[in-house]
């Protein structure tokens, strides 16, 4: 399952990078007392392995308009389910959409700007052929709590 | 409030970081026509108005050995119970936790390492006595992730 064993290097990578995706690599070789090449080697490792799948810089949405998060849940004719979950990840502010093993079938999760909005996000998703069925939950008072893997 | 707190290089910037944090200010700089300074300068103040609130690098959980993302959705004895937020909050692994209208008082999401894992900490929800039920919806293939998608006016 672990395609690669990680040492301490590329764990100081991984660390430095989570709380600021724009240190130097330079920067990270000092800190570490090895060539500015190790590191980007081992950084371009990371990328290669798919460990580090990106880097992005993680904007507030209610400073940019939005209110609040959404999440729908979502029951399909299972055999639609990767064609739709192609769609869904494509309808501006869906920023999660997965399948899931639970009641319904996938679930997607949207930053919101108001109420028109959301009817907006649950007609175009309800819209859609083969979708049957559409379960809101509207999240508000929103906690988060680690951005590194899961970013909201 | 989002009027005017932000203009088009604003808007360039927040777009070019999104697709890769990593991008060199003086690329941005070139592609908006003005200096690298004042690229920096815009990107300080973005980041001291709280719109940028980091950078960062998006890792794959299963590839460090962190398995499963799982979404719970908890109904609650009282509504917007604090004590239960607060119980979630400490379990290792939540990403998210937030009040929420609708099927579910509460939804967390956690990641955990396997199944067992995905099992005791349900237990562990359960177990409070505030706690009502407790629905787990677990996140199968690769999630797909889009931080990017968000709209700017």
């Amino acid at each position: 399952m672990i395609s690669m064993k990680l040492d301490k290097i590329d764990n100081t990578i991984l660390e430095t990078l989570k709380e600021d995706g724009r240190t130097s690599l330079r920067e990270i070789a000092r800190k570490l007392k090895v060539s500015p090449d190790t590191i980007s080697n081992r950084f371009e490792r990371l990328k290669k392995e798919r460990i580090i799948i990106d880097s992005t810089v993680v904007i507030d949405p209610s400073k940019i308009g939005y209110s609040f998060i959404t999440r729908f849940s979502i029951k399909v004719k299972p055999a639609y389910s990767t064609q739709i979950l192609d769609k869904i990840i494509k309808i501006p502010s869906i920023i999660v959409a997965s399948k899931i093993v639970g009641g319904y079938d996938m679930v997607a999760i949207s930053v919101v700007k108001n109420f028109k909005h959301l009817c907006k996000l649950r007609d175009a998703i309800l819209e859609m052929p083969h979708v049957e069925k559409v379960e809101i939950g509207m999240w508000i008072e929103t906690m988060e709590i680690c951005s590194h893997y899961f970013l909201i | 409030m989002s009027d005017k707190m932000m203009d088009q290089i604003d808007v360039k910037i927040l777009r070019m970081l999104q697709q890769d944090a990593r991008t060199p200010f003086k690329v941005i700089a070139e592609q908006c026509n003005v200096s690298t300074d004042t690229i920096k300068n815009r990107f300080n103040s973005l980041k001291k108005k709280g719109i940028i609130r980091h950078s960062t690098i998006v890792i794959d959980p299963k590839k460090i050995g962190l398995g499963n993302i799982v979404l719970f959705g908890i109904r609650a004895v009282e509504r917007y119970s604090d004590s239960v937020i607060n119980m979630i909050k400490k379990i290792p692994g939540i990403c998210v936790v937030t009040r929420a209208i609708g099927e579910y008082d509460i939804e967390a999401i956690l990641i955990l390492k396997d199944i067992e894992h995905i099992g005791t900490t349900k237990e562990i929800i359960e177990d409070d006595p505030q706690v009502k039920s407790v629905n787990v919806d677990i996140f199968v293939d690769k999630p797909l992730l889009c931080p990017k998608n968000f709209e700017f006016e």
